[in-house]
């Protein structure tokens, strides 16, 4: 199918899209003009502007046939409500119960039924995989399903028009999502991304050269290293808009090899060699030593947080007897030359876990397809919303549809840019003419 | 991406184009342009519209290019400022972006149910979340730990990026009240009580919810004794989850239907208004009236898994199985009686049990919608 859904700015047509051009047009967009024109105008134009946005890569026949004039709402009730009035008193007096002071007694706010009108489109598995906040735009959610990057309960779905039942569990492959909503790559990131590629068999040799040479040369001079580890975590944590990809990612390089130049001073050289995770888990207990050793820190909020993060670093638990042994000879390193026992404070090593933990989850691999150390696209938070009938997992990009999306007074659940003048008009045009 | 630029420029304009990405030399170069392309063919390197973009993204938009952690920044924030936040669209005032579940009480979730072992109704409860999302969230978090095990690819900082731009629903901290994640008995509205009903009722007479039940499913009205004996309609709450059966009908054949109950029945906690109406009738006896609630829902939860097993008995007994040995195929074996209902009056109707030899398939036929409707788990 031609994408025909291409964001013009001289139309102004609102996409399900998060790219710019889109959310330009979304603060632009006015609602167009009613004086002058008649019903059947203002109809048309209303459908044409909402169908723009609903559903575009569903014919009209089809969303025809999908359209029901019945709309699902429902009622919070109060059970404090139900449990004092068996329902006598609501009907009282003329039916509505008996008004107080001149005002009706039971006042509730309208449901904005109409806005519901596109809600069967949100049923279609490529909409979902959008709210879902796993693709960029519809379009490309519907290219994941045909690309076979979706499953249904398990099992590969290749229709982007299944419509999800409730209780479905539907999965995106997670670098996918990761590809789609991240910043994309440069083109020296693409062109370090094929060296890469090509350079993988040699790699592995690379690592262990390096490893060799560079236990001899260290000399034990931990006072400067922890110093140095600290100051480029902090760099690598502050959020400052301004640094350059290229050069947040210099920083990050280094900060890596200085990680591995203190680890290399351990005496279990395995840790190297290692996956990054057990070289984070070895230097997370090498600082908690260090902490402990200090008076008791407060239980802040971010530790819990990290704690429950670094589930993985259990297995280091096992091997406790021999990092026992790496922490206090570090810890009798940098503490005997009285150094950093009064300068780091615990803000700092908060920081240096931060920056670890960063590391470990979010690494530098020029061989993805999005830029590495991932980070999200532009303009992405001004589309971040994900609706009530969705539940989502992100960490394994997957999401359950709980329910067929309702209306409540005062708010509806489906997503849509238009307010009430352009939904009213356009379910209006779907009725076919009963109204 | 930097504005779009014609790749086949003449030489006279390479001095204004060689900074691509600055928008500061646009109009300079813009209006050089108009100069210079009296008798030019191609096309301009830069609309209005696309300039008057670029501007609004490098002034007003320049602050939704990156989210702000623990905050929303949709498009509202520029013109109403932060305390709109909660609105993506600027037209649609009834869209609002609700929280999600927050990382931790996804795992207290998890953890209640699975490990404490508490009912998914107790824990919707206690916790504010609707027993549907507790069941999805339970799904999730077992398939996350399965994935974990497993060493699969997961996709950790696309999940804190989005927990940070999205309102999340926090856990409470230990001794503090848990906020609720959403309504927790929301009604349906019935198709039924969509007609608008002209019903006289008597001055002398009470008209409760019981009532216009059955004068929105149009059943006669209950007789003196049948309602004297309903003191409140969440007595019959009760009465509808030990014995579901006692529902009544109207209509005959195709058209029955059961009588539309009250909402007292029809919410997903329907315990709750009894336990509310047992606080107004106790205010001093709190214990007495918490064991009652918990020896309510032990009775209810019992009746229900009474009900699940008899249908889970009944489907067994319906439906037997037999898989024969190094065997992928499983072979559904069910009773059937040979009558014109049940098979058609030739033995070959589509609903008839088994395989029916000499009918052709449809599959192929043309415009056949072969698109699955669901996907068993």
């Amino acid at each position: 199918m031609r994408n025909r859904a291409t964001n013009t700015l001289s139309k102004g047509k609102i996409r399900q899209s998060w790219s710019k051009y889109n959310l330009y047009n979304l603060q632009q967009f006015r609602s167009p003009p009613t004086t002058n024109r008649t019903f059947f105008q203002q109809k048309w134009s209303a459908k044409a502007v909402s169908r723009a946005y609903h559903g575009e890569q569903v014919g009209e026949g089809q969303w025809k046939r999908m359209f029901n004039h019945r709309i699902r709402s429902v009622i919070p009730m109060n059970t404090s409500d139900l449990a004092a009035d068996d329902g006598s008193l609501f009907s009282s007096g003329r039916g509505s119960g008996l008004d107080k002071e001149g005002k009706p007694a039971f006042q509730a706010r309208p449901t904005p039924y109409t806005s519901m009108a596109f809600a069967p489109l949100e049923r279609r598995l490529d909409v979902a995989i959008f709210r879902a906040l796993f693709a960029s735009s519809a379009r490309q959610a519907r290219q994941f399903v045909i690309h076979g990057a979706v499953t249904v309960n398990g099992q590969k779905m290749r229709h982007p028009s299944y419509l999800l039942n409730p209780g479905d569990l539907f999965q995106v492959e997670p670098d996918r999502v990761l590809f789609a909503t991240g910043t994309p790559k440069t083109k020296l990131e693409r062109r370090e991304g094929r060296l890469a590629q090509r350079k993988e068999p040699e790699a592995e040799e690379a690592t262990e050269a390096e490893q060799v040479e560079a236990e001899p040369t260290e000399t034990p001079n931990t006072k400067e290293t922890l110093k140095g580890l600290l100051s480029q975590a902090k760099t690598i944590m502050s959020t400052d808009k301004d640094t350059l990809p290229a050069k947040r990612k210099q920083e990050l390089r280094g900060f890596q090899k200085a990680v591995r130049r203190v680890l290399s001073r351990s005496e279990s050289s395995n840790v190297l060699t290692d996956n990054l995770e057990a070289q984070f888990s070895q230097l997370t207990l090498l600082l908690n030593a260090k902490r402990s050793e200090k008076k008791q820190p407060k239980d802040t909020k971010k530790d819990k947080q990290l704690s429950e993060e670094d589930t993985p670093a259990t297995d280091a638990a096992t091997d406790a007897a021999a990092s026992d042994k790496l922490s206090e000879a570090f810890a009798q390193a940098t503490l005997g030359e009285e150094v950093d026992a009064s300068e780091l404070s615990d803000e700092e090593f908060d920081t240096l876990r931060r920056a670890l933990t960063q590391m470990r989850d979010n690494p530098i691999d020029n061989t993805k397809p999005y830029a590495t150390p991932w980070r999200p696209r532009d303009y992405m938070s001004a589309f971040a919303f994900i609706p009530r009938y969705l539940e989502v997992n992100q960490n394994i990009c997957a999401a359950v549809y709980l329910r067929h999306p309702v209306a409540r007074p005062g708010s509806a659940e489906v997503p849509t840019p238009f307010g009430e003048s352009i939904a009213t008009p356009a379910y209006g045009w779907y009725l076919r003419r009963r109204w | 991406m930097a504005p779009r630029v014609q790749t086949r420029v003449s030489n006279s304009l390479l001095p204004y184009l060689t900074s691509t990405s600055s928008i500061s030399s646009l109009p300079s170069s813009s209006s050089s342009q108009c100069f210079s392309r009296q008798f030019s063919v191609t096309a301009a390197p830069q609309t209005k519209l696309r300039r008057q973009m670029f501007e609004w993204l490098s002034t007003e938009g320049a602050e939704l290019k990156h989210h702000i952690p623990g905050e929303t920044n949709y498009v509202t924030r520029i013109k109403d400022g932060p305390m709109s936040a909660t609105r993506p669209f600027p037209n649609n005032p009834n869209f609002v972006s609700e929280s999600i579940l927050s990382e931790e009480l996804r795992n207290e979730v998890y953890n209640r149910v699975v490990e404490e072992k508490k009912s998914v109704r107790a824990v919707s409860m206690d916790l504010g979340i609707d027993m549907k999302r507790i069941a999805a969230v339970v799904r999730l978090v077992e398939l996350e730990k399965r994935q974990r095990e497993q060493g699969k690819h997961l996709a950790l900082p696309y999940a804190r990026a989005i927990h940070e731009m999205v309102p999340t629903t926090p856990l409470a901290e230990a001794g503090e009240r848990q906020t609720y994640h959403e309504p927790i008995n929301d009604l349906p509205a019935h198709p039924l009580t969509g007609a608008q009903i002209f019903y006289p009722v008597s001055e002398s007479r009470p008209f409760n919810r019981v009532e216009a039940g059955r004068v929105f499913s149009s059943a006669p009205a209950l007789e003196q004794h049948e309602a004297a004996e309903i003191s409140h309609p969440s007595d019959l709450a009760e009465k509808v989850i030990e014995n579901p059966k006692i529902i009544g009908w109207v209509g005959k054949g195709k058209n029955a239907r059961e009588i539309l109950q009250p909402a007292d029945v029809r919410i997903p906690h329907p315990h709750m208004v009894a336990l509310e109406r047992d606080r107004m009738a106790h205010p001093n006896e709190r214990r007495a009236v918490a064991e009652r609630q918990t020896q309510r829902l032990e009775r209810q939860d019992a009746a229900e898994q009474q009900r699940r097993d008899r249908a889970q008995a009944r489907r067994e007994k319906k439906l037997q199985t037999f898989t024969p040995e190094k065997s992928r195929f499983e072979y559904r074996i069910r009773e059937t009686t040979y009558t014109e209902q049940t098979t058609g009056s030739d033995g070959r109707a589509p609903w008839a049990a088994g395989r029916r030899y000499g009918v052709p398939h449809r599959d192929r036929t043309r415009g056949e919608v072969k698109i699955p409707t669901r996907v068993e788990a």
